[in-house]
Formats: C-alpha cells, structure tokens, sequence
C-alpha cells in the first residue's frame, strides 16, 4: 500500500512538472534540413532562424516572456520524411515550418484536420495568399507569384518592351521550380515575350552541361532560375562556364547564396537574385544576436556566413514568426498561446517601417501585412546584383502588381478546394478584410 | 513528327556541325567521369562480389577531406597525400570492421553492409566538415582555369581547361589502372579473384590484402572524381548522386568487366548528351538525362542480359 502511495505521488509529481514544463514554451518545431543535396543552402538558413530565437529567448526570456523552442526535425529536404516530421512534432506544436515546397503540398490538407498553422515564409504553394481558402497556410512575405511578377516588372524597366524577347525558366524538376509557371505564362501571354522552360533533375543538378547547350542554342534574352540546392552553384558555374551574359541572369530569392556566387567569384559579376531580405550587419539586432548568441557560444554559425544573404533570412523569418506570436498574445491577452491563436496572430501581422525598426531589423525586410483574406502579404522585394564579392541592392523596392493575378489565385485557390473536397473554408473572412 | 524524330535532329547536326562537336565533347567529358566511378564498383565487385553502395559517398568524403585539410593550413599537394592516406586507413578499417567478420555471408548481407557504411560516412563527414558548400581547391592544385575558343566551320567550340586536364587525367588514371590489373602481381591477384575465389584462395592469395587494395583504390578513384567534380560545382553533399549515374553503365557496360565500364560510361556519356540535345529537348521538354541511360542500359540487357561486356554465367544442374 506504502508502495502504491508513493507512485502515486510520484506520478502526481511528474505530471505537475511535465505539464509545468509544457507550459513554459512556446513549442514551433523547424522541419530543416542540414544534411543531404540541399544542406549547403539550408544550413545557414537554419543557423539564421535559430540565432534570432534563441536571442529572444536569452534576452527577452522568449516572446511575450514565454520562450520558443525550435526545434529541428531533419528533412535532408525529402519530402516523405518531412511527412514524418510533420506527424512526430505536430502534437504540441502550435505552427510547423515545412521548408520545401513539396512538403508544405503534402501537409496543406493535413493541417486543416489538425489545426495548425503552417508557416512557408516566401515559399510554398502560391495560392496560399487566398486565406479564406488557405485558413491554416502562411507564406508572407511575399509569394513565388509575386517573385514571377516583379522579375518581369525589372526586366521591362530595363528593356522597356519584352514583346518578341526570349524568357528562359531554368527550374528544379520539382513542385517549387514549376510553382511559377502558371504566372509566367500569363505575363508572357500578355506581354508578348516567348517564355521556354528548361528543367534540372535532382541527379543533374551538378551536371547542367545539357541545359547550358540548350541556352546557348536558344540564345534568350534572359534565363531566369528557380533553383535550390546545388543546382544554383552548377547553373552558375555553367553560366559562366558558356560565358553566358551573367547582367542577363536573374534568379528566385533561393538562388541568391552568397556562397554559390563565392565558387566563381568575380566572374559572377552581374548575376541578380529578387530578394525580400537584405544582410544589414549595422542593424541592431545583429548586434544583439552576436551579444546573446555568438558570444555565448550558442550560435551554429561564423562571420562569413553571418554576412550574407541566406543567413539574415532566416533571422526574418523567425521574426514574422515571432510578429505572429506577439500579435495572437496581444490579442488573446494571454502569453501562452495555441495553435488556433497563433493563426490568428499570423494573419494579423502588420510589419510597417516603425515596427520593423523598432525590432532592430532596419533595411533586412520591406514592410507587410497580412490580413485574413491576404496570407502572403506581397511585401515585393529589392533586386540584388552579385558584385564580385558580396551581393548589392540595384533596385528600389519592387513590388507585386497583384491585380494582374488575383484571378489566378482565386481560380486555382478554388480549383484546389474542389479537388480536396470537402475542404473547409473560413466563411467569416471577406476578400477585403 | 516523324520527321521530328528522323530527320530534323540530323539536318540540326549538319547545320551547325561547331555545336555538335561541344555537344560530343560535353558528352566525352561527362562519360570519361561515369566510366572512372563505373571503374570503381567494378573492381570491388570483381574481386569480392560486393556491389559498393558507398562509392558516392566516398567521392564527398574524399573531396571533403581534401578541402577540409587544406582550410586548416596544409598545404594543397600535402593535402592530397594526406586525404589519399586518410582514404588507405579507410580501407584497412572497412576490411577489418566491416567485410572481414562477414566472410562466407550471403550477397546481399555485404551489399547491406555497404550501405551501412555510407550512412556511416554521410553522418561521420557531416559532423566533421558541416554541410555547407565548399569550394575545390582548384588553382592551388594548379588545375589550369580558362578556356580555349576554337572557331571549327565558322563556328563555336570553348573548351575549358578544367574539362581538357580532367580528360587527361582521367584517361591517364584509367591507363595505369589497366597496367596494374595486367602487368603486377597485385593485379593480376585481383583479376584472379575475380575469377575464381576458391582458386585464388588456394594459391596463396591473401583475401583480406587484395580487399584493402581495392577499397583503396576506389578511394583513389573516389578522391579524383572528387576533385573533377568538385572543381566544376563545388563541394558537398550532392555530389553524391553523380555516382549514381554510374548504375546504368555498370548494367550497360557489365559488372564485371573493366572494359565494359569505360566503354560503357563514354556511350552514355555522350549518347544521353546527344539524345538530350537532338530529341530529348525539343521532342520531350528535356531532363532525358535522367532516365535515358537507363532505358539504353534496359534494352541491352534485353538482348545481353549479362552487359556488353558481361561474362555469360552458365549454371549447371
């Protein structure tokens, strides 16, 4: 009896203390992947991501005095085991960040039945914007559509005209290198331009030998990339390689990694990336990520990396996260927010230049908002320009004539929904609220 | 569409014989890579029967090794001789860890075993040299950089002198290779096991030596395609996969035959090429490269089920 009354007690005890434990964090699981194809690109990501998380969680005790526990769960960026991922962390997770574009698909229907938010920062399924349909998706702030439209928008700004012009779309043979093509038809369409797509296997991503033929044979006017991973380096190294224009090059946010552009160096000279992120290393919140994370030894990552592109993303993204958090806590009036309060924070974001500043990201990420109806938020993007060493902004902040495919995203939000039927929209959001 | 398929992509060739010539150099260099990998598995299939999963990823484990050496201050050529003797003690510990305790077990069990080692090696290499995308250590290997243009028939042929020293290297690479399998005694012990274990075992020939040398040798193997490669893209993990396109030279060309990996490796290196840029692009959207070595592999086996250059097995019951 002495002995199931201890149990008892102890059982007692370890619930209080796990549920106490529980309770105490802010749970955002982080599907990343640091091995495999893809690693290169994905690590400083990561590093970027959790450097900014863990300095909240050093300096402010987390968000809202609650902190956020990150934690990853390695993809390698395959698709099945980001499912796997996915099912392992979604018990307590109040948002899961997929990181590819192929596993976000793949969770979409999932998170209605589960109610959690996903989080696809700047990737993911276009359509997504359409939050009346896309309750539970995010990918603010700023979609593939959006990075489609302001390329060609640049293009024209510099040519004047694109009819009769030749538009190249070298892509990953995968859902996140086709997810522009619906836009880029349109535009090429309405615009005149001969847009021809030229696709890169997962095995030929470092072999681009044949795609580069195909160019040189073609000879557009412009290749555009919509690549990851190791294709950016092998595209560029051929580009260059074929002595193709590099001033006629333009790639997605994805293909802007300042270490791909570091393989060829100087001769990359010219090379753009759209990007809605800049690296600012005067922007207090660097300084007090170096404060409570570099110098604490905490941090995964090293100067070089810290100055580039890749890894101040990951810093913005874990803020719109963050944003997302303390808008749901406010609202909520409560710290310890869930799954559903946090989709409501994340579609009530509002990133104006104030707020952007008062985070200390100055110049790292044009201003947002999203609302119920708008869960991409089109925040446009600078035009970065590879200078030999580092990238540059070449352009004013661009953005989304959105009008131009508002259609598209309701037609293929709907034909989305038909196809998963029955799929549960949010009735209470008007397409202006 | 018949003449789509029949005669356009010949007349396309005819027109601009400057591109078809880059096309088959393309194609030359790319094969001449697929047959040094093909090479690899080959010779530890010969003499042991195993089929080497890891071959890939000892290609990123080489490179790495390479690079990771040379960033801590060693000398290139040093570090070259250092990661090829980092590449012997991987053999020697493969053989005595790995293969050694699993004498006289079925195929498929070794097979398993290579597969282990790569997840071995995929989490080792992670976890020493990071996932992040490094850059050959090219110039100071004093791999020439640059090109030469050539104007062939009024037209354009560029051919980097990184593509014409792996070219070289390769071939030369491959030559020794031959010369050691037929003129030294070490060859020919690997030549002989590959023909007959028991035999071999009989006279005197010491399995557990001839295994390290051909795991070293694959290193070797391993370390060059590295260094090709890596010099091309930059090193990481997805160099990996360039090894797989060496799967359908080795059912092309026979798993068991050297010859059949170097002639296997240049035909599909150039034939995918070629098809890629003739058919495949404007018939099919492109990305050929990705099933068409298979398909040419699938239907020589049709007809040769042991390779080209396969020894016909004869069971007898």
């Amino acid at each position: 009896m002495r002995q199931m009354t201890k149990l008892a007690l102890a059982a007692v005890v370890a619930g209080v203390t796990a549920g106490a434990a529980i309770a105490q964090e802010l749970y955002a699981p982080n599907l990343a992947y640091r091995t495999g194809p893809f690693a290169a690109t994905g690590i400083p990501l990561m590093n970027g991501q959790a450097d900014y998380l863990s300095m909240l969680n050093a300096r402010d005790g987390g968000v809202g005095g609650i902190p956020v526990n990150a934690e990853e769960c390695e993809t390698g960026y395959s698709t099945e085991k980001g499912v796997e991922c996915y099912e392992k962390t979604k018990g307590k997770a109040i948002v899961t960040q997929p990181w590819s574009t192929g596993i976000t698909l793949q969770v979409l229907p999932k998170t209605n039945v589960d109610e959690i938010p996903i989080l696809a920062p700047g990737y993911g399924f276009s359509p997504m914007m359409d939050g009346k349909t896309f309750q539970w998706a995010f990918n603010a702030p700023s979609g593939y559509w959006d990075a489609a439209d302001m390329i060609v928008q640049y293009l024209e700004g510099k040519d004047g005209d694109l009819s009769g012009k030749k538009i190249v779309h070298l892509h990953l043979d995968h859902p996140y290198g086709k997810e522009p093509l619906p836009v880029l038809e349109a535009l090429a369409a309405a615009k005149g331009f001969e847009l021809l797509p030229i696709p890169v296997g997962l095995k030929e991503m470092q072999n681009q030998s044949a795609q580069w033929l195909q160019i040189r044979r073609e000879r557009p006017d412009y290749v555009i990339m919509w690549g990851w991973g190791a294709m950016n380096a092998g595209a560029i190294t051929e580009a260059v390689k074929t002595k193709f224009n590099m001033e006629n090059f333009i790639g997605v946010w994805w293909a802007g990694h300042d270490a791909d552009l570091k393989l060829v160096g100087a001769e990359g000279k010219g090379y753009k990336s759209i990007s809605w992120s800049f690296p600012n290393p005067d922007a207090p919140v660097m300084a007090d990520i170096k404060k409570h994370v570099v110098d604490m030894g905490k941090s995964q990552s090293n100067p070089e990396e810290m100055s580039g592109v890749f890894y101040s993303r990951g810093i913005v993204i874990s803020a719109i996260l963050a944003e997302g958090i303390t808008a749901a806590q406010d609202h909520f009036g409560t710290a310890e927010i869930n799954a559903s309060q946090l989709r409501w924070g994340l579609e009530n974001i509002n990133m104006t230049e104030e707020r952007i500043s008062e985070l200390g990201l100055d110049g790292m990420v044009p201003p947002f908002s999203t609302s119920c109806a708008n869960h991409t938020g089109n925040s446009g993007g600078w035009m970065l320009e590879w200078d030999g060493d580092k990238f540059v902004k070449v352009s004013d902040l661009l953005t989304p004539n959105t009008d131009g495919y508002a259609d598209l995203v309701a037609d293929k939000a709907a034909e989305y929904a038909t196809s998963n039927a029955p799929w549960p929209m949010n009735e209470e959001c008007s397409a202006e609220s | 569409m018949l003449a789509d398929i029949f005669i356009n992509p010949f007349v396309d060739m005819f027109a601009a014989p400057d591109f078809l010539m880059q096309v088959l150099w393309e194609g030359l260099v790319s094969g001449i890579l697929y047959a040094l990998i093909a090479l690899g598995f080959v010779l530890i299939f010969r003499s042991s029967r195993i089929f080497n999963f890891a071959q890939g990823i000892m290609v990123v484990f080489a490179a790495l090794t390479l690079v990771g050496l040379h960033a801590y201050g060693v000398p290139a050529w040093i570090s070259v001789a250092l990661t090829l003797g980092v590449m012997f003690v991987l053999a020697l510990t493969i053989e005595r860890v790995v293969l050694r305790p699993l004498v006289g077990q079925p195929d498929i069990i070794l097979f398993m075993a290579t597969i282990g080692i790569t997840l071995f090696l995929i989490g080792f290499g992670e976890t020493i040299f990071g996932g992040e995308n490094k850059v050959m250590i090219s110039s100071e290997l004093g791999i020439p950089t640059g090109d030469t243009v050539m104007e062939p028939f009024g037209g354009l042929l560029i051919l980097q002198h990184l593509d014409i020293t792996v070219v070289i290297v390769a071939t030369l690479l491959v030559l020794a290779l031959l010369a050691f399998l037929n003129y030294t005694q070490m060859g020919r012990a690997i030549r002989a096991l590959g023909d007959d274990h028991q035999a071999a075992l009989s006279v005197g020939i010491s399995l557990q030596t001839i295994w390290v040398l051909v795991w070293f040798i694959a290193g070797i193997i391993a370390l060059v395609t590295g260094i090709a490669w890596g010099a091309r893209a930059g090193v990481s993990f997805a160099l990996e996969v360039i090894a797989y396109k060496a799967l359908p030279v080795l059912m092309l060309g026979g798993l068991e035959s050297i010859t059949g990996a170097i002639v296997g490796g240049l035909m599909i290196g150039m034939l995918e090429k070629l098809f890629e840029i003739y058919w495949g692009q404007p018939l099919l959207g492109g990305n050929t490269e990705t099933w068409f070595a298979f398909v040419l592999a699938l239907i020589v086996l049709l007809f040769r089920p042991q390779g080209l250059f396969g020894e016909k097995i004869i069971e007898r019951v």
